[in-house]
């Protein structure tokens, strides 16, 4: 009976213990697929653009609220700051990623083939450090799916 | 009451928890200095292609500044990146540990 109790005891004191030592939010699918689908999408964009601004403003438009919906997502994850802060970076106009480029764009009318290629990789860098570090999170036990 | 040795207990706890934290930590340290090389050698390889691009007219200063600055905004995405991966390692640690803990205190009872 005491040997029980014990058991009891630490399976309970253990769980306990547990809950409240966690870092880093668990790994979530559709964030993933945001983050994804947004790389996808912006890199497909950003090509367009040796052609003149005004001519894809409605994509530009289209392109932004996708990346705000992906970072409101991820905005509303507990421990998540970590991921907030990447894409704070990469949206920012007054940085140089993705929303410093559309801004440029914007204001240049269009930009060179050369520039355009380089930015690609860089941006696309930049996206795989946030899905990067989505897939390396835990993921969620069976019984929690 | 039954006996339990205590000191046993610890003691075993220590020395698992020493082994897990050294692969943990090793294969992290490992994972993140080489991503960090890895990055180091591709921005000197694209500040040295810029430079020739921008010798030769195919970009502007404007554009070089972008690219340069994006490349630190970069390296602080791949800062955080780490920094969230390295939490994964501690609280895969802690988990690790408290099995451990929990491992040994059921084996001591009698």
């Amino acid at each position: 009976m005491n040997k029980i109790r014990s058991r009891n005891l630490i399976a309970i004191s253990a769980s306990l213990f547990l809950t409240g030592c966690t870092l880093i939010a668990r790994y979530d699918q559709v964030a993933y697929e945001h983050a994804t689908s947004a790389k996808v999408d912006t890199l497909a964009l950003i090509s367009k653009a040796t052609a003149s601004y005004d001519d894809h403003e409605k994509e530009v438009e289209a392109l932004v609220r996708q990346l705000d919906k992906a970072y409101e997502y991820d905005r509303g994850r507990q421990l998540n700051k970590l991921t907030v802060a990447q894409w704070d970076i990469l949206r920012d106009p007054n940085r140089d990623l993705v929303g410093g480029f559309l801004k440029m764009w914007k204001a240049k009318g269009s930009l060179s083939a050369t520039f355009i290629a380089e930015k690609k990789k860089q941006i696309a860098d930049a996206f795989d450090q946030i899905i990067q570090l989505e897939s390396g999170k835990p993921k969620p036990a069976k019984a929690k799916e | 009451m039954a006996n339990i040795d205590i000191g046993s207990i610890l003691k075993s706890v220590e020395d698992q928890s020493k082994a897990l934290a050294e692969k943990l930590f090793k294969q992290y340290t490992h994972r993140a200095v080489s991503d960090v090389r890895d990055f180091l050698e591709r921005s000197k390889d694209n500040l040295k292609r810029w430079l020739e691009d921008l010798a030769r007219g195919d970009i502007g200063n404007d554009e070089f500044e972008s690219l340069v600055k994006g490349q630190a905004d970069v390296a602080e995405m791949r800062a955080l990146k780490q920094a969230g991966l390295a939490a994964v390692q501690i609280d895969t640690f802690i988990n690790g540990v408290l099995d451990i803990v929990v491992s040994a205190a059921f084996a001591a009872i009698p």
